[in-house]
């Protein structure tokens, strides 16, 4: 997979999750504002409902002050005008009541106000009638009752009621249709946006599990191709290990072949050495014969004394013999050096655990008589114990204080100093000296084997420090060196602290 | 009965072979020195055609030993010479360029009597040879010159 097809699931995800969440707020804000419309829908329809009752009450009212009024006209009985008066008292207040709630339609304002006349009117008429009835005249109260039964007062009140009772049944269809369309909308709107989170989850999911199979998927990749390095490594490291074997037992091979003839030479360079001095010795005695005449009795070597060309001639001889046998001996220790070497190859290490002061002391001791002659103080320092091969670090610091010593400048005194630290896991020792120091162009050549820098005026094969890097090297370490001619040197060594198999593992 | 030393060399190389024999004579041993060049015809020697060593009894021998051979180590031979009841009382000088101390220990674990590395220091060399002929037998040394 892509980092750009990654990148553009993230922002899918991204966009769904918005999107999600945009619709939640939606349906949200919908359902308030639905859920109040509903609610004002619904007043609306109650309120035409009172309005309905209202206009009910009235009209009953209205009857019952009709009634009563002429219940009193035919019994003149006192119960029938106190019912007729609270009857009328009602009508007023309900008049008003009914003006009040019909406020908001102009059409039933209209009617109410309309309503009021004609009820103002038959409250008028009732007045009247109560009067003559009152003042004994029932026959003109009848009279009157009979006139607004005919009079249209009566009838247009219940005309105009009627009218808005009809008005408000439709005003409530109307209102009941439209709470009813609200509450359907805002359900339906629930329902829908619901189902749109529900699926937008949905969607979600399916990418997140998309991604997590993807991710799987690569940690398993990854994992392989852990397994696979490793497997890389390890061939890498046998195919390495295997070189440098086969290196070690060329080496050996090598010089130890070499030395078989080397043997031949010398052997008969030193038969050639004692046939010289027969050969010279007989030229010798002839030289006397002829010169004295007279036979020498066999006498031992030495006793003839050469002279002239013949005493050249055996000087040549045994210069010539002289340079050979120095060259094969010289041959003969770097052969010794290469087999040693080689073999401290082959050597495994055994990891103890050092008192790296104690060792150093040990060392210094063996060199004190070195030291002694060339006038040189050693001091030692703290240093941090480790763990590591005990042979190889006194082989290291063997070689790096006796070559501290051994380039000196002389006529001053030497002074060797010794320090440890410890940094990160590993001991760092430096071994310092204010000898003849080493010119930098040569820094890099003091380690290679056979070669050497500055003054030759010591003996030496150049084999000590390629030796000493090969242990740091084997112990899992690093060695190098600072310095500057006549101004000292100062060798490195960084070790691991603790060596162990594993080290060694990843070292050869 | 006292029988002249056999010094039996196994060498294969002529030059190491001619230089031993010289240092030996030179150091006054006259001794028969039968000397091979290879593994093979040396085992048939010691061993005869049957590989008892039947051959060998009752002979008196001293056997110088390379163990760089082109058809066998020398450290198999010097095994089978001590390994063989005729055979094991003769002394082995084991002669090599290697001076590895495991090899040397291993050599003297098998039953070697000396361990000479060459280079040579022929003194020394004719030394122990006469010190072992000595301690075995009879060491033929030349007859005092007329």
């Amino acid at each position: 997979m892509t980092a750009e097809a990654q990148r553009r699931r993230a922002f899918w995800q991204i966009l769904l999750i918005a999107a999600g969440l945009l619709i939640l707020a939606v349906i949200s804000a919908g359902s308030v504002y639905l859920v109040n419309k509903a609610r004002e829908d619904s007043k609306w329809v109650v309120h035409t409902i009172e309005v309905e009752n209202q206009i009910n009450s009235l009209l009953l009212e209205i009857r019952r002050a009709e009634s009563s009024a002429r219940g009193f006209l035919l019994t003149q009985a006192e119960g029938f005008k106190i019912d007729h008066e609270k009857a009328v008292e009602a009508i007023v207040p309900a008049l008003d009541k009914l003006t009040r709630q019909s406020g908001d339609n102009p059409a039933q304002r209209e009617n109410v106000e309309k309503l009021s006349a004609a009820i103002e009117t038959r409250l008028g008429q009732f007045a009247q009638e109560m009067e003559f009835i009152r003042q004994g005249q029932p026959d003109k109260a009848a009279a009157l009752i009979r006139e607004v039964v005919s009079t249209d007062a009566t009838a247009a009140i219940t005309r105009i009621a009627t009218g808005m009772i009809q008005e408000e049944e439709r005003l409530f269809r109307l209102r009941s249709e439209n709470a009813d369309r609200s509450q359907t909308f805002a359900a339906s709107m629930t329902g829908i946006g619901s189902g749109l989170v529900v699926l937008l989850a949905l969607i979600s999911t399916w990418l997140v599990r998309r991604s997590a199979r993807a991710r799987d998927e690569a940690e398993a990749r990854l994992r392989d191709a852990n397994v696979n390095l490793e497997s890389v490594v390890d061939e890498r490291t046998a195919d390495l290990r295997e070189a440098n074997d086969e290196i070690q037992r060329f080496a050996y091979i090598v010089s130890h072949d070499l030395r078989s003839p080397l043997v031949n030479i010398m052997g008969f360079t030193s038969e050639l050495e004692e046939l010289g001095g027969d050969i010279f010795h007989r030229i010798g005695s002839l030289a006397h014969v002829s010169a004295e005449g007279a036979p020498l009795a066999p006498a031992g070597p030495g006793e003839i004394v050469l002279d002239g060309a013949d005493k050249q001639l055996s000087e040549d001889f045994s210069e010539a013999l002289g340079f050979i046998k120095t060259s094969i001996a010289k041959m003969d220790r770097l052969i010794s050096a290469i087999l040693n070497l080689t073999r401290e190859g082959r050597r495994e290490f055994q990891p103890v655990k050092i008192d790296t002061r104690e060792m150093i002391e040990a060392v210094v001791s063996t060199l004190a008589h070195q030291a002694a002659e060339a006038q040189a103080e050693i001091r030692l320092e703290p240093l941090p114990d480790i763990v590591s091969d005990r042979l190889a670090l006194e082989q290291i610091f063997s070689n790096l204080i006796d070559n501290a010593i051994k380039y000196l400048k002389s006529g001053v005194p030497g002074e060797i100093r010794i320090r440890g630290r410890t940094k990160l896991g590993y001991a760092i020792f430096e071994i310092s000296d204010n000898g003849r120091g080493i010119d930098p162009k040569d820094h890099q050549r003091i380690f290679d084997l056979f070669r050497r820098a500055g003054t030759q005026d010591k003996p030496g094969q150049g084999i000590g420090l390629a030796h000493v890097r090969a242990l740091v090297r084997r112990l899992g370490g690093t060695m190098s060196v600072s310095s500057e001619l006549n101004a000292g040197s100062t060798f490195t060594i960084t070790l691991p602290i603790a060596w162990n198999e594993s080290n060694r593992n990843a070292e050869r | 009965m006292t029988q002249p030393v056999t010094i039996i060399m196994i060498e294969d190389d002529e030059g190491h072979a001619r230089l031993i024999e010289r240092n030996i004579r030179r150091s006054g041993v006259n001794n028969e020195i039968v000397s091979f060049q290879n593994g093979t015809d040396a085992m048939q020697h010691l061993f005869g055609a049957d590989g008892s060593g039947l051959v060998q009894k009752g002979n008196a021998l001293l056997i110088l030993l390379d163990l760089n051979l082109p058809d066998m180590t020398g450290i198999d031979i010097l095994r089978q010479i001590k390994e063989n009841k005729y055979l094991k009382a003769s002394p082995v000088v084991v002669l090599t360029t290697t001076d590895d101390s495991q090899e040397i220990k291993r050599c003297y674990e098998l039953g070697c009597n000396v361990y000479i590395t060459k280079p040579v220091n022929y003194e020394n060399f004719a030394n122990a040879i006469r010190q072992l002929g000595l301690f075995f037998s009879v060491i033929q040394v030349p007859p005092a010159a007329p």
